[in-house]
């Protein structure tokens, strides 16, 4: 569903992405792993046009977004739902308004029916009491969950992105918004998941990429990257040794 | 709107009431030397109606509201607010910017006419109680001074600076990058471009009006 050729993307004169090429089916659940500023929110804004590449092409569905303005990406922004770094809810909105959004943007409901559909959208995410709270009220946890409603609300996403939607949160709410996640998927639409979390990705995908000075340092299943020999991968598997996941023996 | 309004509206009043009443000393001590006191009330409505008090209004503005707007902004910038809209296929300067403008070019012409009203009452307060003049002979130079030349001069400028520092501080803040430092940045450069800006523009708006309305320099 999506396809990267050689993509390169640099802000001004900073470099980020050097010739990049992947490509992920609509079902895959993906893992883009790589430590800050490698460059992993800016291959989400590429996949949804929100940047344009120095050069290189990006396919959504066979289509060839590099070149496609802002109004003929509307569509294709459709077919994902985004849930952006710390949720980017809209601060000045209540949660209701923030739900009902892209209620609003993408369909005719009525009043009504909105009311109902957002109280529904968060009866399944355990907050409808949280409705008239304000962004700046909720936790981090529950603002995620919120922003995780929000980004499917108006239409079924053919597949979710999410951005570090974990980062920040203790090991009860990270594993609350796993389980969402999976939740979401249980039918079969694929996830890429950006994180530095390996830990989160191990428990949510099952295809990595290792994201290092601008390229894909590694791409494969868990297998693949348990018996990587390289030292960048190594660093971030440590995470996984710690003594709550080997029983009590300290291991670092 | 209100944000735009409420919070200015106290801090023009005193400092457009203490401006009037430092114009409005210095002339009548400079104007007293020569005889020609009486003039003080001319003197003062001119510069404030056609210049000080747009200028002075617009600079608080730019300080408190641009301001505002800029960080504001920015802030969504960075927590990927602006994203979000595009993404729900939102145009962000429809959504984001031509609301700020409109409430801007709204707001700044009103409470100019507020701080020009203050500045006069203090330039008042100063010809008739320090300087010892009348106070009827004051009010009536006003009158004199509110002719529609003046008025036009001086309500032009307040709708171009409002629409100026609103687009100046949008465009900034929509340009944010690079986090907390970033926002400081953009916040600074916000409000001292739109000094700038708003000082150059005010020479240019005046060589114009003046022209346009005949006089001659
Ligand atoms: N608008 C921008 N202008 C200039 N540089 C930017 C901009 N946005 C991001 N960058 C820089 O580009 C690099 C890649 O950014 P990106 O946000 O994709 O990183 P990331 O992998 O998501 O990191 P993080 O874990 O911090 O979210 C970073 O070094 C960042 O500082
Ligand atoms: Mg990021």
């Amino acid at each position: 569903m999506i396809t990267f050729d050689r993509v390169s993307f640099s802000y001004g004169s900073r470099p980020v992405l050097n010739g990049m090429s992947f490509s992920i089916e609509e079902t895959e659940r993906v893992a883009i792993l790589g430590g800050s500023g490698e460059g992993k929110t800016t291959i989400l804004k590429l996949i949804l046009g929100l940047l344009k590449p120095d050069s290189g092409r990006i396919w959504i569905d066979g289509i060839d977004i590099t070149e496609k303005k802002e109004e003929e990406l509307r569509e294709i922004r459709t077919k994902f739902s985004i849930v952006f770094q710390e949720g980017a809810l809209f601060d000045s909105l209540t949660v209701k308004e923030n739900v009902a959004f892209p209620l609003r943007e993408y369909t005719q409901m009525s009043e009504e029916e909105i009311d109902q559909k957002v109280r529904e959208l968060l009866r399944r995410v355990g907050l409808e009491e949280a409705i008239d709270l304000m962004p700046e009220e909720l936790s981090g946890g529950m603002h995620r969950r919120v922003a995780i409603m929000r980004s499917l609300a108006a239409f079924e996403p053919r597949m979710f992105l999410y951005d570090e939607p974990t980062s920040g949160l203790d090991p009860v709410n990270a594993n609350i918004i796993c389980e969402l996640i999976l939740n979401l998927s249980s039918k079969g639409t694929g996830f890429i998941v950006v994180t530095h979390k390996v830990f989160d990705a191990f428990k949510l995908a099952d295809r990595f990429m290792f994201l290092k000075s601008g390229t894909i340092l590694l791409d494969g299943d868990r297998e693949r990257i348990l018996q990587s020999d390289l030292s960048e991968i190594k660093i971030f598997l440590k995470e996984l040794h710690f003594p709550q996941f080997q029983g009590g023996t300290r291991n670092v | 709107m209100d944000y735009a309004g409420s919070g200015s509206l106290l801090i023009i009043l005193l400092i457009s009431l203490f401006i009037g009443m430092a114009l409005s000393l210095q002339l009548s001590a400079e104007l007293s030397r020569v005889g020609l006191k009486m003039y003080t009330g001319k003197v003062v409505g001119i510069s404030i109606i056609r210049e000080i008090g747009p200028v002075l209004t617009a600079v608080v503005f730019a300080g408190r509201v641009g301001s505002g707007m800029a960080s504001e902004l920015g802030s969504m910038v960075l927590g990927h607010q602006v994203d979000t809209l595009r993404v729900f296929g939102v145009d962000p300067i429809k959504k984001l910017i031509v609301p700020r403008v409109l409430s801007a070019i709204v707001m700044l012409p009103a409470l100019t006419i507020i701080g020009d009203a203050a500045s006069l009452m203090g330039a008042y307060y100063i010809a008739v109680f320090v300087s010892h003049q009348s106070g009827a002979f004051y009010w009536s130079s006003i009158r004199e001074v509110l002719v529609y030349e003046n008025v036009l001069a001086g309500s032009i400028k307040p709708f171009i600076f409002g629409y100026l520092i609103a687009c100046i501080s949008c465009h900034m803040g929509l340009s944010t990058k690079g986090g907390a430092i970033g926002l400081r940045r953009t916040t600074t450069k916000a409000v001292v471009i739109s000094f700038i800006i708003i000082i150059i523009a005010d020479f240019l708006l005046t060589r114009i009006l003046l022209y346009l309305l005949g006089f001659t320099v």
